[in-house]
């Protein structure tokens, strides 16, 4: 009876040892390339078509693509282990800063001041302006973006013309606009209780900005000494408590999932939602009919130093390992992946903007003319650094504002628990500090 | 009585069971003790040696110490629930009837469902708009009661207890409908000939002699209760709203997988290590004396 165990343990150790590193050498002697990609919103099944195209291209390259919905929990032993991806796009659960830190990422620079695939401008230059800021450190590019998320708040404009709305374009208007919406029996905001940066980026920040132009938002990422207890910051957490204490917020927000959220917003129940360009395609499979989805900018405050066209947005980055076998090949594929005539057509099937310059050039979703229009136009494009810079903060912080749309918080308690959160990040020297680039 | 040449022959038997033991719970134990002492990302292979900084860090670190209340405030609600509900639904199906087999099962059901289908069962009854609770607060003309119980931090650990009660309550009336059933019946037949009835009766014989049951429960509801890991995660996100739910094996997970702080994690699940430990060992002395071992 016992040998059993014994058995086993023997054979998982068997089987353990054959996981190791499995040989590159592929058939016919090429080099095989694996990239692991985040399944997000936009699938995965864009980068597979374009890895075999690109093996066609280059017979002597085989680039497989796999991924899933939390491929970053797949990647995380992997990386440990030294059993990396030749290129990988880890998405939003993984720390890449902290890989960054580690050196556990290549620096692209030198591949950067390189031609692009099939062009005569480096490649550097075809990304739109302040992207690649984004992806380094001490002025070093390490990670590189593909597509470009804008946030901002949403709106069903069908909704609106039935009853006569125009979506609310300053803290005014918002306000007389949120009485209209409370009479007809619609909550003015819905919002995604449970993921509380959807909040921070959708109204908190954009209002500091708003209120103490782009400097108050630099300050606070930058942790400068008072930054998260500025005036314009508690301008802004007042402006979120205005909200709540005239019942402004769909009940029950607070304890929703984002598309528990959305999906209250698409039937009706609230007139906006904050959220980022991916919404569309996020709520794509369960939209009830007939309903639309536009982009609005977040309402402006009137007299408030920040530029009225300032925009918010983000990216997902791609990365090569350090450890990766093949990095010059995997490097070679970006290339490709963000050409001109992939990046349009990413926007066409994916119906996204793309950190390609001059990607907009081809037929994109009606949803998507209006961020397209908000970016070609703003003068201050800005994203949220500081949330994967300093993910133990950005969790205080998250709570906090939690407890702000509560109402366990004061604006002038939620601002100082910001400050601490802050304070508490400077000081501590195991964490590794950052700057906007200006 | 031990023959010669017997140790081999022992040995031989308990080296499977040894080894694994070995490979699985001491080796691993021993390991998180080592990297409970390193500043790791848990991304590379980059490890920093910082000796006792993570535990000194956590002894400060007020998220920790809310998430060491939070378990203990589930354990003693949970742990008084579900023995004062076990007793009292063993009591009933301790009988032979059809209507006792029948609660017997039904109490017994959540037992048969995953955690993590428990959990969301419980969130979608508790969710704001779709929610049965709020709807049927709605149909008895109780709105105003209607709220985001697991957005609040008035309600959101009521709500993960509630579905642990509801989840673990089926096997607690078992193992006291059980224990009932070994107790002896001369024992009763003599209390009730000497005028003991009722709750006279269970509170001066009954309860007492349920004691090795009683120990058995506590030490399962103190366990249970720091493994409701996937419970919380699943209903609160694990801490939602601003830490009101957040217990050490959610904290733990937060600070590994979410901040990338590794080793401190590891520091977490010492701690966590330690505070199970110290609760068993207290239940364990608790319970040291069996009141009815005289009786014998």
């Amino acid at each position: 009876m016992r040998p059993i165990p014994l058995v086993l343990a023997l054979s998982s150790l068997l089987i353990v040892a054959g996981c190791g590193p499995s040989g590159s050498g592929a058939p016919g002697g090429k080099v095989k390339v694996e990239v692991q990609a985040f399944q997000g919103g936009y699938g995965i099944d864009f980068f597979q078509q374009a890895g075999e195209e690109y093996s066609k291209l280059n017979p002597n390259v085989q680039v497989t693509v796999a991924g899933d919905p939390r491929v970053w929990e797949a990647l995380r032993p992997r990386l440990v282990a030294g059993d990396v991806p030749d290129l990988m796009f880890p998405g939003w659960g993984m720390d890449h800063w902290a890989l960054v830190n580690d050196g556990a990422l290549l620096e692209l620079d030198s591949a950067l001041d390189e031609k692009a695939y099939k062009s005569d401008e480096p490649w550097r230059s075809t990304f739109r302006p302040g992207l690649l800021e984004l992806c380094q450190k001490d002025g070093k590019t390490y990670m590189l973006p593909l597509y470009v998320m804008i946030y901002g708040w949403w709106y069903d404009p069908g909704v609106f013309a039935k009853n006569g709305w125009t979506p609310p374009q300053t803290w005014d208007e918002l306000l007389a606009f949120g009485e209209k919406c409370k009479a007809k029996g619609v909550a003015p905001i819905a919002f995604q209780g449970q993921y509380p940066y959807y909040m921070i980026e959708g109204m908190l920040l954009p209002w500091a900005c708003s209120v103490g132009g782009i400097e108050a938002v630099n300050a606070a990422q930058n942790l400068e000494p008072g930054a998260w207890s500025s005036p314009a910051m508690l301008r802004a957490a007042q402006m979120i408590a205005e909200l709540r204490d005239k019942g402004f917020f769909l009940k029950g927000s607070v304890a929703m999932s984002h598309t528990e959220a959305q999906t209250q917003f698409l039937n009706g129940k609230a007139a906006m939602v904050p959220c980022g360009s991916w919404l569309e395609s996020e709520m794509k499979s369960t939209m009830p009919p007939g309903a639309q989805v536009a982009f609005m900018p977040v309402p402006d405050v009137a007299g408030g130093k920040g530029d009225p066209t300032a925009l918010l947005i983000g990216i997902e980055p791609w990365m090569v390992p350090t450890a990766a076998k093949h990095p010059k090949q995997a490097i070679e594929f970006f290339r490709y992946l963000t050409s001109l005539d992939e990046a349009k057509k990413f926007v066409r099937e994916k119906g996204t903007l793309m950190a390609i310059v001059g990607s907009d050039d081809t037929d994109m979703p009606p949803s998507l003319e209006a961020p397209a229009r908000a970016l070609a136009g703003s003068k201050t494009v800005w994203s949220v650094q500081y949330r994967t810079w300093y993910p133990a903060m950005q969790e205080e912080i998250e709570g906090a504002i939690t407890s702000l749309l509560n109402g366990q918080l004061t604006p002038e308690q939620f601002v100082e628990r910001c400050e601490a959160a802050a304070t508490k990040t400077r000081n501590d020297s195991t964490v590794t500090k950052y700057k906007v680039a200006s | 009585m031990r023959r010669k040449g017997q140790g081999p022959f022992v040995l031989g038997f308990l080296a499977p069971a040894g080894l694994l033991y070995l490979v699985f719970v001491l080796w691993p134990l021993v390991q998180s003790l080592h990297l409970s002492t390193f500043q790791w990302s848990g991304l590379s292979p980059v490890k920093k040696f910082v000796g006792a900084d993570n535990f000194q860090r956590l002894a400060a670190d007020p998220v920790f110490w809310t998430s060491v209340r939070n378990t203990l405030i589930l354990i003693v609600v949970c742990g008084v629930a579900l023995i004062a509900g076990g007793v009292g639904l063993g009591h009933v199906v301790n009988e032979e009837t059809r209507w006792a087999r029948a609660i017997r099962s039904i109490y017994l059901y959540p037992q048969a469902v995953s955690l993590v289908v428990v959990a969301i069962i419980w969130y979608f009854l508790l969710s704001p708009q779709i929610g049965l609770v709020n709807n049927l607060l709605r149909a008895v003309g109780l709105g105003s009661w209607e709220r985001a119980w697991l957005g609040e931090p008035q309600t959101a650990l009521g709500g993960v207890a509630a579905a642990f009660v509801w989840y673990a309550l089926g096997f607690y009336s078992l193992l006291f409908a059980s224990g009932l059933k070994s107790l002896p019946a001369e024992v009763n037949e003599a209390a009730e000939l000497d005028g003991s009835v009722r709750l006279h009766r269970f509170w001066h014989v009954t309860w007492p002699m349920l004691w090795p049951i009683k120990r058995v429960a506590v030490v399962y509801t103190v366990v249970n209760v720091v493994n409701t890991f996937a419970l919380v995660i699943v209903m609160t996100r694990g801490g939602d709203p601003d830490r009101a739910t957040e217990t050490m094996l959610t904290y733990l997970y937060e600070q590994g997988f979410e901040v990338s702080r590794f080793g401190y994690a590891t520091s977490i699940a010492v701690a966590n290590f330690l505070v199970v430990m110290a609760i068993s060992l207290a239940v364990l002395f608790w319970f040291r004396r069996d009141p009815t071992a005289a009786r014998a």
